[in-house]
């Protein structure tokens, strides 16, 4: 609570102060110290115009790019210099070096390996891209159909389809080495063994910056329960890879946990350089003339805004157990939403589903939380970060915070 | 591939919940064969996350201008019909792979079945310009599904299959294959995937019942072409154009895969274009 109501009055102080000049008697007093410190800069307002006009004439007439974006991408001089002055960069795997460009990731499953969407995204700006869940062997997936539309989200079961690692390290180990935007594996596996031999491939991999687990696939040696959902296993299968390689270490959350607070800790104790929360929910379809769930596979993973509420609901609560960083991912569609990842502690997040939609988000997001520290005067959005988290630990919402008796 | 912002200019129920928009989108109208699609975003709002993957239904070089047809079937194709002229919508395309004519073939044989007929409209468009003889065969449930005549080149053969009779063949549209199968040299289909089902089985016969025997040089000279390129499609009898609900439409996800005989097939990027020999049709039910 304090640390809310810290933050609270500081924005207050500095809503007031720019507000004050224009009412009441100050005005006439104030405007020519306002005048004076925008004639620094008139050239390069007269430019901002000018270029505004083409820009929009360009659009009107080429290409007819969405409104709203040239605004970020097209700033003034001064106003990319001092663009280019805030560092968005984060370290997410401190002491084994995992620096991100941006905290905008994609997430793996909705960005191949980052070649798919090469016409249209420029992925070099993006501040991480992680790949299509890799397991040991190649895999066929589901059987269709494997995505539906739900209200604000969408259900996928695609299986991890995928052609094993070693044609993945072969196929995309080559391009992704020569980008400079970090490619991180996601790994998954069904046994402790899968996830270390196939952390122990790419290990050394040139273009392989990092590791992340996905951890909610079933664990066939313990009767096919996810390691996600048991701690013991959670914690085993993180130290087993951790032993196994020396590459920046993400373990990604599962949602579907009554209380999610001792496995992230498990994770933590167990060697993570970082967590990422959440995975998809677990959710069901059902096929229009409703005899038989719509999805090949009966259940999908449910994602997309839909489940923002509960991703930061879980962001939240690790966040206040476990010290690395987090990676916040879960329905991303704009600008506040990274702001509100951030707020509840996140350092970085990944924006999954609403690539589909929208391919130039990322960038665009990236772009824009710029934007966001220019305007608020910081030179990182470090201040931006777990600026929503309370003082003292509350108690997690599996003890039923929602209800107060 | 491109992102574009398509102005929409003229919007029109052609039949029963059935409709064609045009769109001002020369870089589609140009850069596009026939069996590609556009994947369109649909309204941000009351959570439509998804964008929704139409055929090319017609793109007219010369006037920069590209149709889509499309049935209203749920909340997206909805939000669709009741855009306005002037409003405009953005398009990722063109998208997907397309039909393979081989250059050889004077008589084409187009068959849709229902909605199918905008998977397939394209080509016909594409072969009568480059002077090829083309039937289509049109199956829908009734006379009041059935694709108007006045939509489709002067020079194609139009004949028609109801379920009910009321209009043309009684029966499934598939029954009329056999009597055009002598004359086609190749036949290309759009619609339902049991359909699509029955013509794969059809033409799989066909060499057996026509009597033809592989004889002297095969087309293409021998060499074996492997299973998916664009050359093995070209001397492919039947192509198909399949649909599965999809996600990303550019490979990335996976989402969109039908199983073809050599593991799963992604509908936005090794199709939607299929030779009927790459799919596994008994896994489609």
């Amino acid at each position: 609570m304090k640390a809310k109501k810290k933050v609270v009055t500081s924005a207050d102080a500095r809503a007031a102060r720019a507000s004050r000049p224009a009412r009441g008697i100050d005005k006439p007093k104030r405007t020519p110290t306002v005048r004076t410190i925008k004639s620094a800069i008139v050239p390069v307002d007269r430019t901002k115009a000018a270029s505004g006009g083409r820009a929009r004439v360009e659009t009107g007439g080429a290409a007819g790019a969405d409104s709203g974006a040239p605004v970020a991408a097209r700033p003034t001089l001064a106003e990319r210099e001092a663009l280019d002055r805030i560092d968005l960069s984060v370290e997410l795997a401190p002491g084994r070096g995992l620096r991100l460009p941006n905290p905008i990731m994609v997430a793996s499953g909705t960005f191949g390996y980052g070649v798919e969407y090469g016409e249209v995204v420029d992925v070099q700006r993006l501040g991480a891209i992680c790949c299509k869940g890799t397991t040991l062997r190649p895999r066929a997936g589901n059987p269709p159909p494997r995505v539906t539309e739900t209200p604000g989200g969408m259900l996928n079961s695609i299986g991890l389809q995928n052609p094993g690692v070693d044609a993945v390290i072969e196929k995309y180990g080559p391009i992704w080495q020569g980008w400079k935007v970090p490619v991180i594996v996601n790994v998954a596996g069904e046994s402790i063994e899968d996830y270390v031999e196939v952390a122990r491939r790419l290990d050394g991999v040139p273009g392989v910056a990092g590791i992340e687990l996905n951890i909610s696939c079933p664990n066939v040696g313990k009767g096919g329960l996810q390691f996600a959902i048991d701690r013991d296993a959670a914690r085993a299968v993180t130290a087993a890879v951790r032993r196994a390689t020396d590459l920046p270490l993400l373990v990604k959350l599962s949602p579907n946990v009554a209380d999610v607070r001792p496995i992230a800790k498990a994770i933590e104790e167990a060697g993570a350089d970082a967590i990422t929360a959440i995975n998809t929910l677990s959710g069901l379809a059902v096929s229009p003339d409703r005899t038989r769930a719509f999805l090949g596979n009966t259940y999908g993973g449910l994602s997309g805004p839909a489940i923002r509420p509960v991703a930061l609901r879980i962001v939240y609560e690790v966040a206040q157990v476990v010290s690395i960083p987090i990676v916040g991912i879960g329905g991303v569609t704009s600008l506040a939403d990274v702001l509100d990842f951030l707020a509840c502690g996140a350092v970085a997040v990944q924006v999954g589903t609403a690539i589909f939609a929208d391919p130039e988000l990322p960038v665009r997001l990236a772009d824009e939380l710029r934007a966001e520290c220019l305007r608020r005067g910081f030179t990182s959005y470090a201040p931006l970060v777990g600026t929503a988290l309370p003082r003292r630990a509350g108690a997690s919402s599996a003890k039923g915070a929602e209800y107060r008796p | 591939m491109r992102l574009v912002s398509a102005e929409l200019v003229e919007s029109r129920q052609i039949l029963p919940g059935q409709w064609i928009q045009s769109f001002d989108a020369p870089e589609f109208a140009t850069g596009s064969r026939a069996g590609q699609f556009v994947h369109v975003r649909t309204g941000d709002y009351s959570g439509l996350i998804l964008r929704r993957p139409f055929s090319i239904n017609t793109a007219d070089a010369a006037t920069g201008i590209v149709t889509l047809h499309f049935r209203t079937v749920g909340r997206g194709t909805e939000w669709l019909t009741r855009a306005r002229e002037g409003d405009r919508l953005d398009m990722l395309g063109p998208l997907g792979r397309p039909f393979e004519v081989d250059p050889r073939s004077r008589h084409l044989l187009l068959i849709a079945g229902g909605l199918g007929m905008a998977g397939i409209r394209m080509l016909a468009d594409e072969a009568v310009r480059d002077g090829r003889q083309v039937v289509i065969l049109f199956g829908a449930q009734s006379a009041a599904h059935v694709y108007p005549s006045s939509l489709l080149p002067d020079e194609v053969e139009y004949v028609v299959a109801t379920d009910d009779g009321s209009l043309g063949h009684h029966g499934f549209v598939t029954e009329l294959v056999t009597d055009y199968e002598a004359w086609a040299d190749q036949a290309f289909a759009c619609g339902p995937h049991a359909m699509l089902k029955r013509l794969a089985a059809l033409a799989a016969g066909r060499r057996e019942r026509l009597g033809v025997a592989k004889l002297g040089r095969k087309r293409g000279g021998g060499k074996q072409d492997p299973l998916g390129s664009a050359a093995a499609r070209r001397k492919a009898f039947l192509q198909v154009s399949m649909e599965q609900t999809m996600g990303c439409a550019v490979g990335a996800c996976l989402g969109c895969t039908v199983i073809g005989v050599e593991g799963p097939q992604r509908v936005c990027r090794e199709g939607p274009v299929f030779a009927a020999e790459e799919i596994a049709w008994e896994s489609i039910a």
